[in-house]
């Protein structure tokens, strides 16, 4: 016996209940860095650019499939599916799991996510007996389907969207099952590269299950799995004593997807309810609307996970592990709607889709709780793909231009949003660079910027969404999709704060063959020299705009963040010039018009929100007024291309508005802040 | 406090001495050796909070050698990270391209903590409203697309005059692949201004993908009027005191350059104390016979670990002093955890014992120094253990045990229920144990590391924890040099001038001319020739060593691989990169097409080597100066144990644990089950014993 164990086993004796401090401690610093050398392992040997940007996660489960330890930097829409994942396979094998074993599944309707995240689970054995599971989980670039990296827009059931691997054995006991592992990867567009991811996420598992084992060869296996059940307990201690310390009450928050193809124009609901009762959290998503005829939809996994990881920002300290799950219930509400699908509804896109609605409606939800964490809407995930064949070199090799942007987040308690961040579903997720696409792809791109005066309007400002654009250069065959969303559902504002700015991509702008194609499109052809051009929206603001300190908007307008022109619409704050036009320090408020603006304003404005939505829209057309017009100050929501009104869209708009913004705004003049 | 590791030497030649300064934070560390008698003097002075150049004054005065005896100084400094994070810059402006001045704020748009939406990430180094966009386009080819707009450029370039600006930063997309525009725009602003200081990034940093390259150039050029401005004090004090050599800077991927360089490239001072210490620690491992080494650098706030693999400190090009402004300069590959002798250990809110983050650093310090630290530290409990002395530095320091008592028996023993020395005994546990797990993920990113690698163990702490992490790492041998509280200054000593140059280089390894890699690197070769023989370096001591980055066509990630000279050197680099690709991925794929994506060239100007002193092996067994209670285990508690002064081991000698060894800048602690041995540079070697 090893000194440490010896001294472990003195300090814990059975039916002692406390855990020796000591060795949890260090127990739960080498379980973590078990999981980390996992992540390592797989982002150093992974093949799929997309699992290289960070999107993957890797977790340890305890033998009942209930995770232990999830990694620090996994994305966050990978939160809280890996033991759903975990115990489908437990369940599905049942009686026949053994040491040697490695699984794959990529099944959403058992817990996972979508066809592109394939987990590989490696059950880990220490003495005959299953104490535990690894799992690495990771963006395929491709799993067939009818589109290239396996997002079809227009899916309705999954069997366009990609390969269903409901659940295999890739190694028995040790040995590799090449029939398995080829039928799978031979239904993908890049057989070669998928194999190798799969070897690079059991290889990951591996190394995992060699840190446990040591750890059982030092503490004992008992003292380890001890150590598993006391990290479940003392992070249900921990969030059942911060939720303890919040106020009891019954909380709803909804946000919208854009539409239902299917439907016509409204915005369709996606209602979480919150209940706080003592040291219990629950949430119910009963009231959102039945799945959409997209691939937009989430099943009850990415749902969970939207749960979780929307929690979770509130408290970041706390692990997410079996004892944050086991302390909150989820009530999914009936099968068959847009946050709990069931085969064979198409899921591909449900982080654009259902999952960050969840994610952002959480966020509101508990800035009624926890106002000094308060974070209003942000922008939604994007992501453009553009493919053909690249004819700047002589054998016109395929090119795939998979591009997704980074955006602006909700304004938060005392501070502006962030500018052009990575999309929630995973903050460490990076972008790309435009140098090394340009070498890889036949595109130029035209601008990658921050977009002027999109951060949504508050007494905090929404953080700023950024513009991309590109010409296509040498090519052909070459078609254009778009997942994306909130062309229509733009992201709002809180306490008083205001919305930011749709979403939607011009083909050819400026130009007299200009047309809008929205957020959400597949196989438009394109010809050498189209221009494409997408903003992301900025994120919602937070509080009264006309009460933002008016040396932050100057400074604002100083830096570009907001225009001279907005600074008086959104915010009623006068700034003039008083010098050299290209220097913004001889910008200057000019206080006594801001008083008198934004009393004005103040008198105005709920009378603005309930004004003719028709006439606004003529207004737009005409070009009287524009987009954050009609946005901001009318509520109105057009069809940007055309112009045309999508009525019941405005009026689901204005209802949110008026609860959000306008029924916080105190119309009285002591402008304290001004 | 001065000491000399040897004592012949007395009369000195004129120039015949070598000298090391470096300046970090808390401490100013000094290390000399005279090149003709192998005489080594190795010191150590508080820093000095306000002006950086006194503490290297200081510190030449504490060598107590005249610096016109002095042929070389060597130095390096904290200057250049300090101002980093404390943002002292000069006014600055950004020229980019029309539609791109947002590259270095958009950046790659992560968050360095991907919970907290309320942690910001650093805002960029220059305003949005200082960063000017002009006219202009250049293809990944170099294929100028749209020609610079000069008068917009010279509108621009007024504009930044008239704001009083003088350090600009010209970054354009896909200037690495051709130049011509940037130096267009420099033009412009020199010609309107020929005291700006204009810095390029196709100079900075002539390597695809811009956040990267804009983010250095910019970070670069802010430090430019700092770095020049303090190297010429320096160099002004240096003269005035008969020092006529050259001064040499350390930088951050393990060399030195010359105060000529060190200007034009000020970002590569940054973290050059840290590779200092690599640099030594390499330097250790190969006098004890090893091409393989974990260093270990154990400080008051964290704990530095780097590794070494087949005689080389191993660099990266990724990495950043604050989260979102990346630097690509070589950087010596570092893995800092927060673990030091000044971290805090402290009870969570589910009753949880935890070390660090937090570190009391120097000031206020550990609760037994009487600085007004009040929460107990590694330190305090190496104290309370008695592994710490109570006297430091030669009893130049007294430490309060009572004070250090009372901290750990109401912060750590009473919530859990422990006496003191269990408390003390779970802090150092928990810390070690937060080390050796940092150790194995660095040690897994590189698994070809020889499993017979030492531990190279140095920092005022290091020695105190070395043989208990390099037990739960079984690492079978862990090395302490003879000055483990000096060993940046001995690497800073050490190092030879040292430049890497890149060129990026597209193409698919199958269809190339080999003669137009030949030229390429040729061009490479002269200059760096150039650049060494500038610095005073003859064509004899010159070492050139070329290398290339190849991946996969399509693949973003690419592998490095030393590449030869003659006509098969590209199909010997090629058939290398698929057997690496293999053992490291799992992956071969015979068919993908291998690209080359960027050449590299390792310029190495060769100093004179450095004879340290050998002292012949006598062996013998040491008599303890004395012995005090020492606890290992809680089992059996205090011990009474031998404690060893180091000056008094001498080569060959063993002494076996339980024991201390005390010298003025570090305690080393021999735990029960481990022997240590001196080998004839002095250095300790600590193993388990033959069971």
């Amino acid at each position: 016996m090893s000194p440490r164990a010896r001294s472990a086993a003195r300090r814990t004796s059975p039916g002692e209940g406390l855990f020796d401090p000591v060795t949890f401690e260090i127990l739960r610093n080498s379980f973590g860095t078990a999981v980390e050398l996992m992540a390592q392992q797989f982002r150093s040997t992974c093949h799929s650019f997309v699992i290289y940007s960070k999107d993957f996660s890797c977790s340890l489960a305890n033998a009942a499939g209930d995770t232990i330890v999830q990694g620090d930097e996994d994305v966050a829409v990978h939160i809280g599916t890996h033991h759903l994942v975990c115990q489908h396979i437990l369940q599905e094998f049942a009686g026949d799991i053994y040491e040697g074993d490695v699984f794959i599944t990529n099944d959403p309707y058992a817990g996972g996510t979508h066809f592109n995240d394939v987990r590989v689970l490696r059950p880990i054995f220490a003495n005959n007996i299953l104490i535990a599971w690894a799992m690495a989980n990771g963006h395929w670039s491709d799993v067939g389907g009818l589109v290239p990296g396996s997002f079809d827009v227009n899916a309705r059931e999954h069997f366009g969207e990609g390969l269903r691997i409901s659940s295999a054995k890739v190694w028995s006991q040790g040995r590799f099952r090449a029939d398995v592992a080829r039928l799978i990867v031979g239904n993908t567009r890049a057989p070669q590269d998928n194999l190798s991811d799969l070897n690079a996420q059991a290889e990951a598992t591996r190394v995992c299950e060699r840190e446990i084992l040591r750890l059982v060869g030092r503490y004992s296996r008992e003292v380890v799995i001890q150590a598993f059940d006391e990290m479940i307990r003392n992070v249900r201690t921990q969030l059942q004593s911060r939720i303890l310390e919040l106020p009891d009450g019954t909380w709803t928050a909804t946000d919208y997807l854009d539409s239902d193809p299917s439907q016509g124009e409204g915005l369709i609901p996606i209602q979480v309810t919150m209940t706080i009762a003592g040291d219990r959290l629950s949430y119910d998503l009963t009231g959102s609307a039945p799945a959409v005829s997209s691939f937009m939809n989430a099943t009850f996994g990415s749902t969970l996970s939207g749960i979780l990881a929307g929690t979770k920002h509130f408290v970041p300290e706390i692990p997410v592990n079996a004892g944050f799950y086991q302390s909150i219930d989820v009530n999914y509400g009936p099968t068959g709607t847009v946050v709990n699908a069931t085969w064979p509804t198409a899921v591909s896109g449900f982080v654009s889709g259902a999952f960050e609605k969840v994610l952002n409606a959480i966020f509101e939800l508990w800035s009624h709780v926890l106002p000094e964490r308060a974070t209003a809407c942000s922008f939604n995930l994007e992501y453009l793909l553009v493919g053909g064949r690249d004819i700047r070199e002589p054998s016109h090799p395929i090119f795939m231009w998979y591009d997704w942007m980074v955006g602006g987040w909700g304004a938060r308690f005392g501070a502006d949003g962030a500018n052009a961040a990575s999309p929630l579903f995973g903050a460490g997720f990076a972008s790309q660079p435009i140098e090394g696409q340009e070498r890889l792809n036949p595109v130029v791109t035209t601008h990658y910027q921050i977009v002027t005066d999109s951060g949504g309007p508050g007494e905090f400002r929404g953080g700023c969404g950024v513009e991309k654009g590109g010409r296509l250069s040498d090519s052909a065959a070459t078609v254009m999709s778009y997942c994306c969303d909130r062309a229509r559902s733009i992201p709002w504002g809180i306490r008083g704060g205001l919305g930011s700015t749709a979403q939607g991509l011009w083909l050819n702008p400026g130009t007299p063959g200009a047309q809008y194609l929205g957020a959400s499109f597949s196989n438009v052809a394109l010809v050498s020299g189209d221009v494409f051009s997408r903003p992301s929206s900025g994120g919602g603001g937070m509080g009264d705009p006309t009460r933002r300190d008016t040396q932050a908007v100057l400074e604002d307008v100083r830096d570009g963040y907001v225009s001279l022109h907005r600074a008086a619409k959104d915010y009623g704050v006068v700034i003039t010039q008083h010098g050299h036009e290209l220097d913004p320090e001889s910008l200057q408020v000019d206080e006594a018009a801001t008083v008198e603006l934004r009393a004005s304003i103040r008198s105005n404005r709920v009378q603005w929100l309930t004004s003719d939505p028709e006439v606004v829209a003529r207004r737009f057309r005409s070009g009287e007024i524009d987009a954050l017009d009609c946005v901001r100050t009318y509520g109105v929501i057009l069809n940007w291309g055309t112009g045309e009104l999508h009525p019941r869209t405005t009026e689901q708009t204005r209802q949110f508005v008026h609860d959000r913004a306008a029924s916080w705004w105190q119309n009285g003049d002591d402008d304290q802040h001004g | 406090m001065v000491r000399r590791s040897s004592d012949r030497g007395k009369s000195l030649d004129p120039a015949e001495w070598r000298l090391a300064v470096d300046v970090g934070g808390t401490f100013t560390d000094i290390c000399a050796i005279n090149e003709r008698t192998s005489e080594l003097i190795a010191s150590k002075i508080p820093s000095s909070i306000d002006d950086p150049l006194a503490s290297v004054i200081l510190g030449i005065a504490a060598s107590g050698i005249a610096l016109k005896d002095v042929r070389l100084v060597t130095h390096s400094t904290t200057i250049t990270t300090n101002a980093l994070v404390t943002r002292d810059f000069p006014p600055a402006a950004m020229i980019t391209t029309q539609g791109f001045r947002d590259v270095i704020e958009i950046r790659d748009g992560t968050q360095q903590d991907v919970w907290d939406a309320y942690k910001e990430v650093a805002p960029p180094y220059i305003k949005r409203r200082n960063r000017f966009e002009v006219d202009e386009r250049i293809d990944y080819s170099g294929r100028v697309l749209t020609p610079l707009d000069v008068s917009q450029t010279e509108t621009v370039a007024q504009e930044i005059v008239r704001r009083g600006v003088k350090t600009v930063a010209v970054c354009l997309l896909n200037s690495y692949a051709n130049p011509i525009h940037e130096l267009q725009v420099r033009e412009v602003l020199l010609s309107l201004n020929a005291t700006l200081s204009v810095t390029l990034s196709s100079e900075t940093l002539p390597e695809v993908n811009e956040y990267e390259r804009f983010s250095t150039t910019v970070a670069n050029s802010l430090l430019g009027s700092l770095v020049t401005e303090y190297i010429g004090r320096l160099d002004a004090y240096l003269r005035e005191h008969g020092y006529q050599g050259d001064l040499l800077l350390m930088h951050s991927g393990g060399g030195s350059m010359t105060a000529d360089l060190a200007q034009r490239y000020p970002l590569r001072l940054a973290a050059s104390s840290i590779a200092g210490g690599a640099m030594a620690a390499r330097h250790i491992a190969q006098q004890c016979g090893f091409t393989d080494a974990i260093s270990l650098d154990m400080g008051g706030t964290s704990t530095d670990i780097t590794l070494i693999q087949n005689g080389q400190v191993r660099v990266s090009k990724q990495w950043w002093v604050e989260y979102g402004h990346p630097i690509s300069f070589p950087g010596v590959e570092l893995s800092a955890v927060g673990a030091g002798g000044g971290t805090i250990a402290w009870i969570d809110g589910t009753g949880g014992i935890r070390s660090g983050p937090h570190s009391a650093g120097s000031t206020p310090g550990p609760v037994s120094y009487g600085r007004g630290g009040v929460e107990p530290t590694n330190t305090d409990a190496n104290l309370l253990l008695g592994r710490l002395g109570a006297e430091l530095a030669d009893g130049a320091i007294s430490l309060d045990v009572d004070a250090a008592q009372e901290s750990m028996r109401v912060s750590i023993g009473e919530p859990l229920s422990l006496s003191v020395p269990e408390a003390a005994l779970a802090v150092l546990e928990i810390a070690d144990s937060a080390v050796s797990g940092a150790v194995r993920l660095l040690k897994q990113s590189r698994r070809s590391l020889s499993p017979s690698a030492p531990m190279i163990v140095f920092g005022g702490a290091g020695p105190m924890h070395g043989a208990a992490v390099a037990r739960e790492l079984d690492i079978p041998l862990v090395i302490i040099p003879p000055n483990p509280g000096i060993t940046s200054a001995l690497g800073c000593l050490l190092v030879d001038v040292r430049h890497d140059f890149t060129a990026m280089y597209h193409g698919i390894a199958s269809d190339l001319e080999p003669s137009s890699l030949e030229s390429r690197f040729l061009d490479l070769e002269t200059d760096a020739r150039a650049r060494l023989r500038k610095e005073g370096i003859s064509e004899a001591d010159m070492v050139l060593e070329r290398s290339v980055d190849l991946r996969y066509r399509g693949q973003w990630r690419s592998m490095n691989l030393p590449f030869g000279r003659g006509k098969g050197a590209l199909k010997s680099a090629v058939q290398l990169f698929q057997a690496e690709y293999q053992a490291q991925f799992s992956y071969l794929d015979g068919e993908a097409p291998v690209e080359i994506y960027q050449l590299g060239l390792t310029a190495i100007g060769r100093l004179p080597t450095i004879e340290f002193p050998h002292h012949p092996l006598r062996g013998g067994k040491p008599s303890p100066r004395g012995s005090r209670n020492v606890t290992f285990n809680v089992e059996e508690g205090p011990q009474q144990t031998d404690v060893y002064d180091r000056s008094r081991l001498s080569s060959g000698m063993t002494v076996s644990g339980p024991c201390i060894i005390e010298q003025a800048d570090a305690t080393t602690v021999i735990p029960p089950e481990y022997e240590a041995r001196v080998d004839p540079w002095l250095n300790l070697h600590l193993s388990l014993k033959d069971v």
